[in-house]
């Protein structure tokens, strides 16, 4: 049997489709901790971002710190945060903002770090205040990085919200773990290709994001920029 | 009224950037900061709107110290036109224009309609009210940047270098456009150029800057081409100051030939005949509506048979004419000296040739008005 016929068996079994194993259940399992995980890296990441970028200070410490949390292990996050703080949700949400922020943050603080000087200087001449610098100008002009960020992050977080199998949460992982386990290649493979399709839906989402939060002058600009 | 007493900026590392300097800018009128790169020009601007705050001295807008008020709001009621225009590119051309008002707590509906106000004004079209920054040219988005400026009607407007990164031809019609609106507007403008030729152009009064940020004289431009204070002042203005301080006298006194012009259907004898008359071996040739055709040399008269008309004979090129109403000395001299037959053309304002000039005759006018 070649991998297409075993794939379609799988997902055309009815039996996959219902109940608290279904793919329905996990996929919601799964999409629910992404959506925990990276709105949770969002609301750290971006507001440290815009301040060390908006003020400078710190800028330096951040970005440090961001590229060493890239270099955990994030498996070895989860095991390090079961032991302290047992199995759970926890363990899993940690592991995944330990992995979102980094890209998150330095994008938003390179984006506010990178805007113009000149654009800053007229802006603060014409009587703008700080905060008014930060969110009349920084942000909107840094939005595109700081969503190419949230992308970046947001794919890795589907793609690694697998993990949360490992400590008993469910998750569309469940297929991969429960797959390898019982040598059940049809199942393996179908979990897999479900986080794919998840990963490609979600850059898509980020593609129309783009399209709704990034004003039109920015989105010409970048685009004549290429 | 704008004025500097004893005001100073030195850095902490010991880095003057201006030295002392005691200045009254006048309302109403244009006044341009100019020197080279280091001499403090456009410290001594930012000085005025707080972006730079001075170590020393005091600077006051109408008897008032700046220091007296919040930055910010100091700021709102001065106009800032900076370089590279300094638009923000998320936002619309209205939008931009609009910023300022919609600072002081303007509506926006008001707000966006005196900023179409404000494109007509700088002469732009309404058609470029929703586009964005990066689809105007550098000129156009300069005119932005002034508008911009002028949205909530500041009574001072500060110009730090706002024309130097166009091209010339843009950047001169940028220095009409200018010239046009302060006629109109009677605003304070302090305007920062490292490029004399602008300066004198603009200013009503022009500060020279020299480095290590002194102020080396203040004058108008008429006086400063005239009479610089020293060595440096000098070499700064240039060393064809003399020629450039013509642009202050008008073409219109030049006393201008009428004799020496003849139409195209007119005969080779007749203009032989002045030739020898008015002692000039050049003769214009005009069409029917006077516009110039080119110069006949005296020569050509007299190998050329008599019988034939002027216009059938080759003419040197007239080059370019000068208007006698509007031109200065200075544009007559230059349309002699690039003639070929060394004799300038002077129009009125619809092309008609009203008499011609030879560069001897300017030069006893040039003689007798700078006397």
């Amino acid at each position: 049997m070649n991998i297409m016929t075993l794939l379609v068996e799988w997902f055309s079994d009815p039996a996959q489709w219902s109940g608290p194993a279904g793919i329905p259940t996990r996929l919601v399992e799964h999409v629910y901790y992404s959506l925990l995980g990276l709105g949770l890296s969002t609301v750290i990441a971006v507001p440290v971002g815009l301040l060390t970028g908006h003020t400078g200070v710190g800028g330096f410490l951040t970005t440090s710190l961001a590229n060493f949390a890239r270099a955990l292990p994030t498996i070895g996050v989860l095991f390090l945060i079961v032991l302290l703080a047992g199995i759970g949700l926890v363990p899993v949400v940690c592991a995944l903002v330990a992995l979102a922020v980094p890209p998150i943050l330095v994008n938003t603080h390179e984006g506010v770090r990178g805007v113009d000087p000149g654009l800053k200087d007229a802006a603060l001449g014409m009587g703008m205040r700080g905060r008014e610098v930060l969110f009349k100008l920084e942000l909107p002009v840094a939005t595109p990085l700081i969503l190419m960020g949230m992308r970046t992050a947001a794919v890795q977080v589907v793609a690694t919200a697998t993990i949360a199998a490992y400590v008993g949460v469910g998750g569309l992982g469940r297929y991969i773990v429960d797959g390898q386990a019982r040598q059940d290649l049809s199942m393996l493979l179908g979990g897999s290709v479900l986080v794919v399709a998840l990963a490609v839906l979600t850059t898509l989402l980020f593609a129309g994001l783009r399209r709704v939060l990034v004003a039109p002058g920015l989105r010409a600009e970048a685009a004549a920029a290429r | 009224m704008i004025t500097f007493e004893g005001a100073a900026k030195i850095y902490p590392d010991g880095t003057v950037a201006v030295a002392h300097l005691d200045l009254t800018v006048e309302s109403g009128r244009t006044t341009v900061l100019v020197g080279p790169s280091g001499s403090g020009k456009t410290t001594s601007l930012r000085m005025i709107n707080r972006m730079v705050e001075p170590t020393h001295g005091t600077i006051r807008v109408d008897g008032h110290d700046i220091r007296a008020q919040d930055p910010a709001r100091l700021r709102r009621s001065i106009g800032y036109v900076i370089q590279q225009a300094g638009l923000f590119p998320h936002r619309t051309i209205l939008d931009n224009i609009a910023t300022v008002p919609l600072l002081l707590g303007w509506r926006r509906r008001r707000a966006r309609a005196r900023a179409a106000e404000l494109m007509e004004l700088v002469g732009l079209e309404s058609a470029q009210a929703k586009r964005y920054p990066h689809q105007l040219s550098g000129g156009q988005q300069q005119r932005v940047g002034v508008a911009r400026a002028l949205a909530a009607d500041p009574p001072i407007l500060l110009m730090d270098e706002p024309f130097s990164a166009v091209d010339p031809v843009v950047r001169t019609s940028l220095q009409d456009e200018l010239l046009r609106l302060q006629r109109e507007l009677r605003k304070t403008i302090v305007f920062v150029t490292h490029d004399i030729d602008e300066a004198v152009r603009l200013g009503d009064r022009i500060a020279v800057f020299r480095p290590g940020g002194e102020l080396a004289q203040y004058d108008t431009p008429e006086r400063l081409l005239a009479e610089p204070v020293d060595e440096f002042v000098e070499s700064f203005v240039g060393y064809d100051r003399g020629v450039r301080r013509l642009s202050f006298f008008p073409a219109r006194g030049l006393s201008l030939r009428q004799d020496m012009v003849f139409e195209a259907q007119d005969r080779v004898e007749r203009a032989r005949e002045a030739v020898v008359a008015g002692e000039d071996p050049w003769v214009l040739v005009v069409n029917e509506r006077r516009a110039p055709l080119g110069w006949v040399s005296a020569r050509q008269l007299t190998e050329q048979p008599s019988g034939l008309t002027l216009g059938s004979l080759d003419k040197a090129p007239f080059g370019h004419t000068f208007d006698v109403a509007t031109d200065s000395l200075r544009a007559a001299l230059d349309a002699a000296v690039l003639s070929p037959a060394g004799r300038a053309v002077g129009v009125d304002a619809d092309g008609r040739v009203l008499g011609v000039v030879s560069q001897e005759d300017l030069g006893g006018a040039i003689w007798s008005v700078t006397e």
